[in-house]
């Protein structure tokens, strides 16, 4: 498989008044095309900081990333901006939902930055609701929704732009065990058709099943 | 992002929070409507002045007066009457020769104005006499007619139009024609000595009553009574209005009542009596002299009261003016000129008014960045999820300018459409004023288009002035920290 992205020494430096904390130590990994990853570490150990890192929402104090041998902490703010929006689909632990928008809505949101004319758009949305099981509640309102079904939408919303990684974040975090369970195959089956899959967690169970484990701690990778 | 899309998202934005976001447009509201309607009625008054001259060809004309600190449309001539006043200069039938030959002069009419008249009687009505006033019927003045038809060439003694302050006051409001063909007196005081004043009555009042009088007593026989027929009413703002109460007759009739017709004893008559007896000696018995009757024009002799020149445009009024004070040594003014330093007071108003409203429109622009920087606030989060599936800072920066800007819009649209239904209101109530006055202009109150086009684009450029900082401030937020944002 080839590489898809590569921390070639990240560092990343935070300072709270006079104290400089590293959240992020020398890393450097590689991770393939297709791969199932996660990234586990204890709270506060950087595992959401490498992932904000990977996603193009922060940049490295030092080091460099290469995600499709494209150098991200060259990018400007348009570029980076263009490349999650490309690459990346995020899934957050609180779904990350607008509440006055319907689940078609939320989904088309990616597709509004990235030009997409609307009609095209709303057809992609239901394509991506439908692949997630939500086919019959597409004019639903994320509080018309459960918990499970609200992290549906936003897979479907990560899903939108085809990107070739999604990020996820503690995506059962907010769920019941039943629930979280069905999340988790949902994106093993993405993950099955060929988007790299990182999911950051600390819980075990979501762990074991993927196909490589990051266990980071202290900013380092420890295994 | 597409145009299309800043417009839905922000639209949507905006009524997400309704309440808000009519309280903010309330604002931008008060604003615009306060600069619209300050400005319609500056601009609408200025309108209607404006044309009140143009309809009447005003801007074409120059006024030519015997003084030469001539105001424009001021009836106050000090020259009246004093034609040895070295300061006045006399206006000949040769000044007016030479001022229709002048360039850019398409006529002239010759103006006086009747003095010794004070009363203009109608059936039991008697109402005091301003001026009687005769130009020429030669085009070059033009009155507005209510009824009837104004004074022309072929008319002569007899004949008059009278302003329709006069039909008002005679009882016919609203009626002007009725008074067309009513036969009214004109009344000229004790020693009026035109036409048809009684010379040899005067004569013996002044040799029997006046003689018999002890001295400072006032001698005034009774006074002279003329009749005329109403042919016209005429629109008391317009040229023939003068001060609202005036008569116009024909040029022929007026220099008849200014003639200065005299029975007395002639100098050279009383003089052979003086010398009769002096070669005389023993008794002499001169024979007593006889008065005649002498007729001076008194028109031709002091001259005109004022000149009225037409220039063939507006625009060569001024040049023409100038070349009469130069060649003639008059006064001469012409409208465009006076009127433009009179209209500058209303753009000062304007400047004045438009301002207040100006700062109904900032204090208007405060609380759309109150809006916004709570908009950005309470919306940190979805600013977050937005900029990590892809928004750009322009991005979030233009949208949040774009609902400001949509919020000032809304604020002007709005204000416009209050401000148009002011007018529709308004209009109805300032006709019948006018109309009460005399003047027949209609609608006088309306909105400019570009005082339109100016309070929208306007109310939308504050509204997105507003709108920068809290946009930048949105644009400028971490994505990391947004996301997480409590």
């Amino acid at each position: 498989m080839a590489v898809i992205i590569e921390l070639r020494n990240v560092t990343k430096t935070y300072k709270l008044g006079d104290e400089v904390l590293n959240a992020l130590d020398n890393i450097s990994l590689t991770i393939n095309q297709g791969d199932f990853v996660a990234i586990t570490g204890v709270s506060g150990s950087g595992k959401t900081t490498l992932a904000n890192i990977i996603g193009g929402l922060d940049r490295p104090t030092d080091g460099s990333i290469l995600v499709d041998d494209k150098e991200l902490s060259h990018l400007n703010d348009r570029q980076l901006s263009d490349y999650r929006n490309h690459h990346i689909g995020f899934v957050f632990q609180s779904f990350n939902l607008q509440n006055t928008q319907t689940a078609v809505e939320n989904v088309m949101l990616p597709l509004i930055f990235s030009r997409m004319k609307a009609r095209a758009r709303k057809s992609r949305a239901i394509e991506c609701l439908q692949a997630v099981g939500l086919g019959d509640r597409l004019m639903h309102r994320p509080n018309q929704l459960s918990g499970g079904q609200r992290q549906r939408v936003a897979i479907a919303r990560a899903l939108a732009v085809k990107p070739s990684i999604i990020l996820a974040d503690e995506p059962t975090g907010n769920l019941d065990s039943q629930r979280g369970e069905e999340i988790i195959k949902l994106l093993k089956d993405l993950n099955k058709e060929g988007i790299t899959l990182i999911i950051i967690t600390h819980d075990q169970n979501i762990a074991r099943q993927a196909g490589r484990i990051i266990q980071i701690q202290d900013g380092k990778v420890k295994a | 992002m597409r145009f299309t899309d800043y417009i839905t998202l922000a639209l949507h934005n905006i009524l997400r929070a309704k309440l808000r976001s009519a309280l903010t447009v309330f604002a931008v509201v008060i604003g615009a409507l306060s600069v619209t309607i300050m400005l319609t009625i500056v601009f609408s008054a200025k309108g209607f002045i404006t044309n009140q001259f143009e309809q009447n060809g005003t801007f074409q004309q120059i006024e030519v007066s015997p003084e030469q600190s001539i105001q424009w449309g001021s009836n106050d001539n000090q020259c009246q009457g004093q034609s040895s006043d070295p300061s006045c200069v006399k206006l000949t039938e040769s000044m007016v020769s030479g001022i229709t030959k002048m360039a850019h002069v398409v006529g002239v009419a010759r103006e006086t104005q009747v003095n010794g008249f004070d009363g203009l009687f109608y059936g039991s009505k008697k109402l005091k006499l301003n001026q009687i006033v005769a130009y020429d019927t030669n085009g070059v003045v033009q009155n507005t007619m209510l009824a009837g038809r104004d004074i022309g060439p072929n008319d002569g003694n007899g004949v008059l139009t009278v302003t329709s302050d006069y039909a008002d006051a005679l009882g016919f409001k609203n009626n002007y024609q009725a008074l067309v063909g009513k036969a009214v007196t004109l009344h000229a005081q004790g020693w009026y000595s035109g036409v048809g004043s009684d010379p040899i009555a005067q004569n013996n009042y002044r040799q029997t009553q006046c003689q018999s009088m002890t001295p400072g007593q006032n001698c005034e026989p009774p006074g002279t009574e003329i009749t005329g027929k109403i042919v016209g009413v005429t629109d008391a703002s317009g040229p023939a209005g003068g001060n609202g109460y005036t008569v116009r007759v024909s040029l022929g009739w007026a220099r008849g009542m200014e003639e200065n017709q005299t029975y007395q004893v002639s100098p050279m008559a009383q003089s052979v009596t003086s010398n009769y007896c002096m070669n005389v000696h023993g008794p002499c018995n001169p024979p007593q002299p006889k008065p005649t009757l002498t007729i001076t024009d008194e028109l031709a002799l002091n001259g005109y009261t004022a000149l009225i020149v037409k220039a063939d445009t507006a625009s060569n009024a001024a040049g023409v003016a100038k070349n009469i004070r130069n060649q003639y040594k008059v006064g001469a003014a012409d409208a465009e000129t006076a009127i433009k330093q009179q209209l500058a007071i209303f753009n000062i108003i304007g400047a004045i008014l438009g301002g207040i409203g100006g700062i109904a429109l900032v204090v208007a622009a405060v609380g759309v960045i109150n809006t916004m920087v709570m908009s950005i606030l309470e919306r940190t989060r979805e600013i977050g999820v937005m900029r990590a599936v892809g928004a750009r800072r322009s991005t979030i920066s233009r949208l949040f300018t774009f609902e400001a800007s949509l919020l000032g819009l809304f604020g002007g649209v709005l204000g416009i459409l209050i401000a148009y239904a002011l007018t529709l209101v308004g209009n109805p109530i300032i006709n019948h004023q006018l109309k009460g006055n005399g003047i027949s202009s209609s609608n006088i109150l309306s909105m400019p288009p570009w005082l339109i086009v100016s309070v929208l684009v306007g109310t939308t450029i504050i509204g997105m002035l507003a709108g920068l900082y809290p946009a930048q401030k949105a644009a400028k937020l971490n994505p990391v920290e947004a996301l997480h944002y409590e």
